[in-house]
């Protein structure tokens, strides 16, 4: 089954799936709850490290090791969200960061994530005795995508979700109208970051090595770009910015266009979700694909708010 | 030893000072979190090297040139990135803010490529200064605290006694009274980018000579550690942004010194403070008093 398919589009189309996820996982953050986080690739990277050192070091199962990670992601990751409980806004944004690169720095550090040198041969997880590569961890990373996709849609059309996007709209209301924003907040940080936890694991298990580089603030940007771009609290906004960012990149390496040199297409690609993130805020707000009521667009409301607080942000 | 690290401490502080001043202006009259203010910073240091390099100036004027670029970045960056957003979401706004960064980072890196280059010589002679037996000081060091004395003093004198100066004060006071008293806004926040901008380059040049070595991502942490020295000062206090810095200097040479095998690396600590104070203290040291922030 393994030769089904070139192991080069596979990889591509794994990655892809797991930017996804991690797509996904931000988009319940910041789209639908309304927290920005700028430190996605930190819950990541916990992901990726806590499967890895579980299989490695303690050379669990790496189906055990795997499920662990989500699990030890969503705890983490509760605990990243609690800054938000004090932290509004654009100072949650830069908190985020702040966690973010602290984890990076750990990561980097520390003995037990193998400091500078990270963790190599990291094996991958089988199946009825034979380890799952290319197709199969296609088919297995396409599962985990689809539950994933699943339980977001349950989570967001049930009460869960109306409570977010109140919070989202306004913290006041919403905790005038008995939804406990402690919680939610919490939880949307730990779900949030499990899906990352989640694509981190996925990407450790693929690529059979990490490193701290693999986490840094590039990470969460591209994401939040790529996010952005597709639309806050729209699934379909999210599959839709997580494709074009990705897949446009790709192309270049795959069709070999003398337009760009190889060499930097890496940074071209920087550039170009730079440009996008400026154009979007400017133009979009809300993205190609959000959906009405995202308060970014609100300029009126906010306006109006400003009055009362002595004219802050005017003029 | 330990005389030795504060004053190590002490040179560092005065950088962060001179990035973090911008910020806190900006913060103060706009209530925006300058997200690209560490890419200016990068952009002053490029010119200054372009100045020497190629236009053959000297090391002084190469400074002032680098001041002017950047202000003219700072100022660019606030038409496009910024102005266009106000008055909507800040969240937006800090979006844009950190496009603006990733763009200007990586399209230095197209430019320069992104490995490190060593500052072209300058004409002016790296000595040591022996202060004691054990403590040493360099004369770049010297200058560093000397820029930052001077830079301060010149923004003191340009607040109080300018009319551009008190001007910027109303704005960050109330914008909307200030306009409403014929202070034009859009020109405050133009010239507090500039001052601000000019500030972070002089910075960025200091440094580039310091350690010797240029390179395009070499904005991006003292930006976000300016974050850490606004926070820690308190927001839109300029005597807070000062001593913010200068305790934010002293802590990270200390650890630098005497704290070895930790799990995190020095540059993570202003991090660790920055969500230790937001959590505990949100208006900062000297900030006026705010329940959340």
């Amino acid at each position: 089954m393994d030769d089904l398919f070139n192991p080069y589009y596979v990889d591509i189309v794994v990655f892809w799936m797991i930017y996804l996820l991690l797509g996904l996982g931000l988009n319940l953050i910041t789209g639908y709850a309304g927290q920005v986080s700028l430190g996605h690739a930190a819950f990541y990277g916990i992901g990726a490290y806590t499967s890895v050192i579980l299989s490695v070091k303690y050379g669990w199962n790496a189906w055990l090791s795997m499920a662990a990670a989500v699990v030890v992601t969503f705890l983490i990751s509760a605990l990243f969200g609690l800054p938000s409980l004090r932290v509004r806004e654009d100072f949650l944004a830069i908190t985020t960061l702040g966690l973010g690169l602290i984890a990076q720095s750990f990561f980097k550090n520390a003995d037990i994530t193998g400091g500078a040198y990270g963790i190599d041969s990291i094996p991958a997880p089988s199946l009825f005795g034979t380890p799952l590569k290319n197709t199969g961890y296609l088919l297995l990373v396409t599962v985990v995508l689809i539950v994933a996709v699943v339980i977001m849609k349950k989570m967001t059309g049930s009460r869960i979700g109306r409570a977010w996007m109140t919070i989202r709209e306004d913290e006041t209301v919403a905790q005038s109208m008995g939804i406990n924003t402690t919680y939610y907040k919490v939880l949307v940080f730990a779900i949030g970051g499990a899906y990352a936890g989640a694509a981190g694991a996925l990407f450790a298990h693929k690529v059979s090595f990490i490193s701290g580089e693999s986490f840094g603030f590039t990470v969460s940007a591209t994401v939040l770009s790529m996010v952005v771009l597709g639309g806050l609290s729209s699934i379909f906004g999210t599959f839709f910015g997580v494709t074009l960012l990705y897949m446009l990149p790709e192309m270049f390496r795959l069709f070999e266009f003398e337009l760009v040199d190889p060499k930097y297409l890496d940074t071209y690609k920087m550039m170009l979700y730079g440009i996008l993130m400026v154009l979007i805020m400017r133009y979009r707000p809300k993205g190609l694909f959000g959906k009405n009521g995202t308060k970014l667009v609100n300029i009126r409301r906010s306006a109006v708010k400003t009055l009362d607080k002595g004219g802050d942000r005017v003029a | 030893m330990l005389a030795q690290q504060i004053l190590n401490g002490v040179a560092l502080g005065f950088i962060y000072i001179l990035v973090s001043v911008g910020l806190t202006m900006v913060y103060g009259v706009l209530k925006l979190l300058h997200f690209a203010h560490g890419v200016i910073y990068m952009v002053g240091a490029f010119a200054a090297m372009i100045a020497i390099t190629y236009l053959h100036l000297p090391f002084a004027l190469a400074i002032l040139f680098a001041m002017a670029a950047a202000a003219l970045a700072g100022v660019a960056v606030e038409r496009i990135a910024y102005r266009p957003l106000r008055g909507a979401h800040p969240i937006a706004t800090l979006i844009s803010g950190v496009g603006v960064a990733i763009f200007l980072e990586n399209l230095f890196q197209v430019i320069f490529t992104s490995d490190t280059q060593a500052f072209p010589e300058t004409g002016v002679e790296v000595s040591v200064i022996q202060l004691t037996e054990s403590v040493t000081f360099t004369n770049v060091k010297l200058f560093i605290i000397l820029a930052g004395l001077i830079g301060l003093g010149l923004l003191y004198a340009f607040l109080k006694c300018t009319r551009m100066g008190i001007a910027i004060q109303a704005a960050a006071q109330d914008m909307r009274a200030a306009s409403l008293m014929g202070v034009n806004v859009n020109r405050v926040v133009s010239v507090t980018f500039m001052i601000g901008s000019a500030l972070a380059a002089a910075a960025g040049v200091l440094v580039a000579w310091n350690f010797n070595a240029l390179f395009p991502t070499m904005g991006a942490i003292p930006g976000l550690k300016a974050f850490c020295v606004v926070v820690l000062g308190g927001l839109g206090s300029i005597p807070g942004t000062i001593a913010g810095g200068l305790i934010l200097g002293i802590v990270e040479s200390l650890s630098d010194g005497f704290m070895t095998g930790m799990v995190v690396d020095k540059d993570a600590i202003a991090f660790v403070i920055l969500i230790l104070i937001l959590l505990v203290r949100p208006s900062g040291l000297f900030g006026k008093h705010v329940e959340k922030v």
